[in-house]
């Protein structure tokens, strides 16, 4: 199964956006009173679940903390389907 | 508990079949300084370091089995089209007889992973001492990795890798003021 392009530059905004949130998460980890860099974190964790939806909604969850749509469905995914990230 | 994303935490693409590289990465896969030894270090140290720190733990380890899913996204991906000939070529020839072409917890010189890589005592300023080294050693193994590396491809991920050793590093050591800050306090009555 190959990847589209436009699924690939997609997926690659998901991975942007998560680690946003994945930066942000270990810097207030250690920087609790900062309230710019808590203020960063939220809005990154929102955009983050905003791209994913875009994602999701078209291609399938990426994880089971998601409902598959209607038109994932359609197109046949499933969770148990490659490509699994090293397939790619 | 966790649940699985089914996406790397960052791409990993590959230019071409190339077996010698993947057996210098199993350095980073199951080596003394690896990512499967960090992941463990710290999800085993969290559990009894003050409540200042135990984000920080969870969240890097979490992080450190990611990196682990990326050395064997390379490792696959550069050996999966490999000859049992081109990989005796390698150096992996001990390997292939052994494991076939699955990966395995080893070092670069196919030694097997062990858990005296790694320790855990209780003292949480000697445990983060530990933990910033390890990530200094990571740091040093990837760049060491990107000198003998001609795959340009491999050497994006690599960097990205290299540069997240960095900023662990940088989180550790914030880790260790934060919790001298609090025992400073306690002194002050």
């Amino acid at each position: 199964m190959s990847t589209s392009e436009a699924e690939w530059v997609l997926l690659k905004k998901v991975q942007q956006m998560d680690f946003v949130v994945v930066e942000l998460t270990l810097y207030t980890d250690t920087h609790p009173n900062d309230e710019e860099a808590r203020k960063q974190w939220r809005d990154a964790i929102k955009e983050a679940a905003r791209v994913r939806r875009q994602y999701e909604t078209i291609y399938g969850p990426l994880s089971l903390t998601s409902v598959p749509s209607k038109q994932a469905i359609e197109v046949g995914w499933q969770w148990n389907s490659p490509p699994w990230p090293w397939q790619r | 508990m966790w649940v699985y994303e089914k996406k790397l935490l960052y791409p990993v693409e590959v230019s071409t079949c190339n077996p010698t590289l993947a057996k210098y990465l199993m350095e980073q896969y199951g080596g003394a300084d690896g990512e499967l030894a960090a992941a463990l270090r710290y999800m085993n140290q969290r559990y009894t370091v003050p409540d200042k720190v135990i984000g920080l733990l969870t969240d890097i380890s979490t992080e450190e089995f990611s990196h682990l899913e990326m050395l064997a996204t390379m490792i696959y991906k550069l050996t999966k089209d490999a000859t049992p000939e081109q990989l005796e070529e390698a150096g992996l020839g001990a390997h292939f007889v052994n494991h076939g072409h699955s990966l395995f917890y080893a070092n670069a010189a196919g030694v097997p992973f062990t858990a005296t890589y790694i320790q855990s005592k209780g003292d949480p300023i000697a445990d983060l001492y530990e933990d910033i080294a390890a990530e200094e050693k990571a740091r040093a193994t990837y760049q060491w990795l990107i000198d003998v590396s001609d795959d340009p491809a491999i050497n994006d991920s690599l960097r990205f890798l290299r540069e997240r050793e960095n900023i662990h590093s940088l989180r550790f050591r914030e880790a260790v003021e934060l919790l001298k800050d609090e025992r400073d306090r306690k002194k002050i009555f």
